[in-house]
C-alpha cells in the first residue's frame, strides 16, 4: 500500500519532490484520475501516490488564439465545458472522462475513435511543464501553435506514464467544435466483406474522422451500453463524420453509395440525439470491466481484419480504429491463466510481427503480470529509452515498475 | 567532382582519409577547399566555416562505418541534407567530417493502403510529392523551398511551411525513421505503425537538428489529397488591416488550410519576378486557401471573404483556376528567390507570436526599421503566428551587418516578450543559441542537455548546436581549434 500526496500548487509538488529526491527516496507514482494505474506492469514497491488532482486551475485562455493553459489535474469533461464557452473542443476520446485527468491522458496517451481523422495527443500538446524525479522543474515548448525552440521534450512526455518526469501544465493547441457530427452504422454478414469497403474507403470521396469496426461480440456490448437499439451481433463497421450540416449530409449520402455494393446487412444514420451515446460506448469499450486481460495491438490497418478475425475466432472481443491499425482486444472469461492468455496471443503476435506492429497488454490480473510479456517482443530502441530514463530519473524513483525489459 | 586526394587534406590524419576513401570510394569524397565552399554554410550565411571532408555515402551500412570512423578518430561529424536550412543548422563548427545525405535519395516505398511511404533522407520533398500524383495522397509538409530541401533535413529541423496551419508541421507526419547513433549504432525508431511500446522517440528525434544522430530512412505518413481548393487574395491598404483580419478569421474559428501575409516591399519584388498582376500600390495581401470537401469549401471561402470585407479589404479576389492558383502559390513559395532584386544580401527571421498579436509585433517591426535604417519587407505565415521579416542589407559593410544583428535581436526578444518563440520553423541552429537561456530556464537546459547526453553523450554528432551549453563536456576544443568566420564581422 502507498500513502499519498496531494499537492495544492506546483511549487509544492516540487519542494516535496526534491526532498524526497535529498532525504528518504520513497518510489513516486503520479496519479491523476486514476483511471490508467492498472495500466502497465505489476505494482513496484511501496512508496508515495503522487496526486496531480489539487492542481486545476485554467492558467490561460486566449481563445482567439485556440490555445489554453491548464494545470495538469484538471478533469477532461471539466476541460471540455471550459472550451464549449467559446465553441472550442480538444477532440481526443478519453474513458471515464469525467474522473481522467488531462495530466493523466497525456501521460497514458489516451485516445479513441476520432484519432483518424483528428490526431492523438502529441498532435495537440504544444507546451509543458513537469518536474523530474529530482524535484526539477522544467518546461518545453511555449504558448504559440509553431514553435521549434529546444527539444520537443512535450513529445517525449506523452505516453510516458510518470516515469520521467511528472507532467504540472500543459498548453494546447484547439480545434473549432463542428457545427455538426453523425455516425453511420453498418453491419456485414462478414467481416472479410468489410475489408473490401475499407479499400475501396481508401480513396472516399468523403472524410470520415473515425472509422471503427467491430466484431460481433463488441458491436453486442457497444449497442447495448449506448441503449441505441442499433444492429449488433454482427461485424460492424461505423464511420463518423464532422463538419456543417451541408457537409455531414453530403458525406453520409457519399459514404452509403459507396458503401452499399459491398451488400452490407444494414446500414443506418445513427440519429443526432444519439451521436454522443454511440460516441461514448465506444469510447468505453477500450477500458472493458471484469475481462481477465485486455490488450492493444497497433498494425499495419490493411491487416487488421485479419487481426480482428483471428482474434474473434478465438473468443475476443475486439473494435479496431482501422483507419489507424490500433485493436482493442479483450480476452474472454474463459482464459484462466497466463499460460492460457500467453497462447492465445501468440497467433496474434505472429501477424503483427510480420508488419511490424506491436502488441501491448494493458491490463490484466496483477498476479499474471510478472509472467506475460507486457510490451511484446523486445526493441532495439528500448535500450534508448533506458538510457533516457536514466538521463532524467537516475535514481529511479518515478513509477520505478516500469522498466523497457520483459520479465 | 575530382577524386579525393589524402595529400590535400592538410588538417585530417593520413590514415582516417586511407580509411574514408576505403568506405565510400574517392568520388564519393570532397577534400579540397575550393570545392568545399558551397558547403560551408547553410542559407544563414553569417557564419561559415569549411569542413575538412565532405562525404557521400549512399547506404546506412556507409554512414555507420564513417561515423564508427569518426569516433575513432575523435572527429566531429554533420549531417546535411539539401543546406536550404536558415539558422545554421548543418554547419559544420569545429570542421571535421560532413555526411552528405544527398546521394542516399531513394523513395523505398509507398503504401496508399497503409497510409505510409518509406524514403531515404537525401530525397528532395517534391519529388515525394510528384511521385505521389495520381495516388490521391500527398506528403503534407510543403516548406518554400520544397524544390530542394530534402526529407532528411525537414526531419531535422522539424520543417513547416505554407499549409501546416491545417495540416500541422513535419513531426506530425513522421512515423518512424532508422537512425545511426552517434556511437555508430543503427536503430530503428517507430516504423509504419502508427504505436509502439514506450516513449516517442519518433516525436522527439524529429526537431533535434542533427544533434542525437543520422536518420538514413524515414517512414512517413501520407494524406489524403483534399478534394476541392479556394484560393483568394485579399487586397488591403494597411497592414494592421490585413493583420487584424487574420485575427478575426482565426478568431471565428476557421482553420483555412493557409493563410499567408506579403507586404508592400514584397509585392513590389514578386511582381517584378513573376508578373502575377498584383497591385503595387497595397500596403499588404493576404493569400489565403480553404481547402475540403466541394459542398463546403465556399461556404467557408464566402465568410472569409466577409471577414476581409469587414476588416476594411479594398477587393478580395480568388483564383479562377488551377493554373492562376498555381501561379499565385509559385510567387509565395518563391518570394525569397525574388529578394535579390531587392538587395544584395537578406537575412530572414523566424519569429512566433500569438496569433492575436500579429499587429502588435508588425508595427514593432516598421519601428526596428527606421530605428535601425534596415530596410525590412514581410512573407509569412500569418495564420500560425509565424513572422519572416526579411532584413535587406550588403553583406560587404560590416556596420550594416551589425545593425542588422541588432534589429533581429530586438525583433526576436519583441516575440519573446509577446508570449512567443525565436523560431517556428527554421530551427535554433547556431543562430539562435543566444536566445536559449532568454526562452528558458536553467533547469530547462540542463533537463534538454541531459536528453542530449542519453543519445549524443560524447557530443561529436553536431556539436554546439541548439543548446548554448558547449556541445559536452571536454568539446570546447572543437570551436577554438577551428573557429568559423562571421561575415564581415
Amino acid at each position: 500500500m502507498s500513502d499519498e500526496f496531494q499537492p495544492a500548487t506546483q511549487t509544492e509538488l516540487c519542494r516535496w519532490v526534491s526532498e524526497n529526491a535529498a532525504g528518504v527516496r520513497h518510489p513516486i507514482y503520479p496519479a491523476g484520475g486514476r483511471t490508467a494505474l492498472d495500466c502497465g506492469p505489476a505494482a513496484g514497491p511501496s512508496g508515495i501516490t503522487l496526486a496531480t488532482t489539487g492542481l486545476t486551475k485554467v492558467l490561460d485562455y486566449p481563445s482567439r488564439d485556440m490555445t489554453i493553459t491548464v494545470e495538469a489535474g484538471i478533469r477532461i469533461g471539466e476541460l471540455a465545458a471550459v472550451l464549449s464557452t467559446a465553441g472550442q473542443r480538444l477532440p481526443i476520446d478519453v474513458p471515464h472522462a469525467h474522473r481522467a485527468t488531462l495530466g493523466g491522458v497525456a501521460a497514458a496517451n489516451a485516445g479513441g475513435s476520432r484519432r483518424f481523422g483528428l490526431g492523438t495527443m502529441r498532435d495537440y500538446l504544444i507546451g509543458v511543464s513537469a518536474v523530474d524525479a529530482t524535484g526539477r522543474l522544467f518546461k518545453a515548448g511555449g504558448r504559440v501553435v509553431k514553435n521549434v525552440a529546444g527539444y520537443d521534450l512535450c513529445k517525449m512526455l506523452v505516453g510516458s506514464f510518470g516515469t520521467l518526469a511528472v507532467i504540472t501544465q500543459l498548453t494546447l493547441k484547439l480545434r473549432p467544435i463542428p457545427e455538426s457530427a453523425r455516425w453511420l452504422w453498418c453491419a456485414f454478414d462478414h467481416l472479410w466483406a468489410i475489408e473490401h469497403v475499407l479499400a475501396r474507403l481508401t480513396t472516399s470521396a468523403a472524410r470520415p474522422v473515425a472509422l471503427d469496426v467491430l466484431d460481433g461480440r463488441a458491436a453486442g456490448d457497444i449497442t447495448a451500453s449506448a441503449e441505441s437499439g442499433l444492429p449488433s451481433n454482427r461485424p460492424v463497421l461505423c464511420l463518423l463524420v464532422e463538419g456543417t450540416g451541408h457537409e455531414t449530409a453530403w458525406q453520409l449520402e457519399t459514404l452509403q453509395s459507396e458503401i452499399k455494393p459491398f451488400s452490407p446487412h444494414s446500414m443506418e444514420i445513427v440519429n443526432a440525439n444519439q451521436t454522443d451515446a454511440v460516441a461514448s460506448a465506444l469510447t468505453e469499450f477500450q477500458i472493458g470491466s471484469d475481462d481477465p486481460l485486455t490488450f492493444k495491438a497497433s498494425l499495419a490497418p490493411s491487416r487488421t481484419i485479419e487481426f480482428i478475425e483471428r482474434a474473434s475466432d478465438a473468443g475476443c472481443s475486439l473494435q479496431a480504429h482501422a483507419g489507424s491499425g490500433v485493436v482493442h482486444g479483450h480476452l474472454p472469461d474463459t482464459v484462466t491463466s497466463p499460460l492460457a492468455a500467453r497462447t492465445l496471443l501468440e497467433p496474434l503476435r505472429d501477424i503483427v510481427r510480420s508488419c511490424r506492429g506491436s502488441l501491448v497488454i494493458e491490463r490484466c490480473d496483477e498476479a499474471w503480470k510478472a509472467e506475460l510479456p507486457l510490451l511484446g517482443d523486445p526493441h532495439p530502441s528500448w535500450a534508448l529509452m533506458r538510457r533516457l530514463k536514466k538521463q532524467l530519473d537516475p535514481q529511479g524513483l518515478l513509477n520505478p515498475q516500469y522498466t523497457f525489459e520483459n520479465p | 567532382m575530382t577524386s579525393a586526394n589524402a595529400a590535400q587534406s592538410d588538417s585530417l590524419p593520413a590514415g582516417f582519409v586511407r580509411q574514408l576513401v576505403a568506405i565510400v570510394g574517392p568520388e564519393a569524397m570532397l577534400t579540397a577547399r575550393d570545392e568545399m565552399l558551397v558547403y560551408e554554410c547553410d542559407g544563414y550565411t553569417i557564419e561559415k566555416n569549411v569542413p575538412d571532408v565532405v562525404v557521400f555515402p549512399t547506404s546506412t551500412e556507409q554512414v555507420a562505418t564513417i561515423v564508427r570512423l569518426c569516433n575513432e578518430y575523435k572527429l566531429p561529424f554533420v549531417p546535411r541534407g539539401a543546406g536550404t536550412s536558415l539558422a545554421g543548422g548543418c554547419l559544420p563548427i569545429g570542421g571535421g567530417v560532413m555526411i552528405a545525405l544527398t546521394r542516399m535519395r531513394q523513395i523505398l516505398e509507398v503504401n496508399v493502403r497503409d497510409r505510409y511511404a518509406v524514403v531515404e533522407p537525401g530525397l528532395v520533398n517534391v519529388h515525394l510529392t510528384n511521385h505521389l500524383k495520381g495516388t490521391g495522397y500527398h506528403y503534407a509538409p510543403d516548406p518554400s523551398s520544397q524544390g530542394a530541401c530534402t526529407i532528411g533535413g525537414n526531419f531535422a529541423t522539424n520543417s513547416g511551411g505554407p499549409h501546416t496551419l491545417k495540416y500541422g508541421v513535419t513531426v506530425n507526419h513522421v512515423l518512424g525513421a532508422e537512425m545511426v547513433m552517434p556511437d555508430a549504432t543503427i536503430v530503428q525508431i517507430g516504423g509504419p505503425c502508427e504505436e509502439a511500446p514506450g516513449y516517442d522517440l519518433t516525436g522527439l528525434f524529429v526537431g533535434s537538428e542533427g544533434t542525437f544522430g543520422i536518420c538514413t530512412k524515414i517512414w512517413v505518413r501520407l494524406t489524403r489529397d483534399p478534394a476541392a481548393y479556394r484560393t483568394l487574395l485579399g487586397i488591403f491598404d494597411s497592414v494592421k488591416d490585413a493583420t487584424q483580419t487574420i485575427s478575426n478569421i482565426i478568431g471565428a474559428g476557421i482553420v483555412p488550410a493557409a493563410l499567408e501575409l506579403m507586404d508592400q516591399g514584397i509585392i513590389e519584388a514578386v511582381e517584378a519576378a513573376f508578373h502575377f498582376g498584383f497591385p503595387l500600390d497595397a500596403a499588404a495581401v493576404l493569400l489565403i486557401e480553404v481547402d475540403g470537401l466541394e459542398v463546403a469549401v465556399d461556404d467557408e471561402a464566402r465568410q472569409i471573404v466577409e471577414i476581409c470585407n469587414t476588416t476594411g479589404a479594398r477587393e478580395v479576389r480568388s483564383a479562377n483556376s488551377p493554373k492562376e492558383r498555381q501561379l499565385l502559390w509559385k510567387c509565395r513559395k518563391q518570394a525569397f528567390g525574388a529578394i535579390g532584386r531587392l538587395s544584395p544580401s537578406y537575412c530572414t527571421q523566424d519569429g512566433v507570436v500569438p496569433r492575436t498579436k500579429l499587429p502588435e509585433i508588425l508595427e514593432f517591426i516598421t519601428a526596428v526599421s527606421a530605428r535601425h535604417n534596415i530596410r525590412i519587407v514581410n512573407v509569412f505565415h500569418a495564420g500560425d503566428g509565424n513572422i519572416h521579416p526579411i532584413l535587406l542589407f550588403d553583406e560587404r559593410d560590416s556596420e550594416q551587418v551589425q545593425r542588422v544583428l541588432a534589429a533581429s535581436d530586438e525583433i526576436l526578444n519583441r516575440c519573446i516578450d509577446l508570449g512567443g518563440s525565436v523560431t517556428g520553423e527554421h530551427g535554433i541552429g547556431v543562430e539562435k543559441i543566444s536566445f536559449m537561456s532568454r526562452m528558458f530556464s536553467p533547469a530547462d537546459l540542463e533537463v534538454m542537455a541531459a536528453v542530449r547526453d542519453a543519445f549524443n553523450p560524447g557530443g561529436l554528432c553536431s556539436p554546439m548546436k541548439m543548446l548554448p551549453t558547449a556541445g559536452a563536456c571536454g568539446m570546447e576544443h572543437i570551436e577554438r581549434s577551428h573557429p568559423g568566420r562571421k561575415a564581415a564581422l
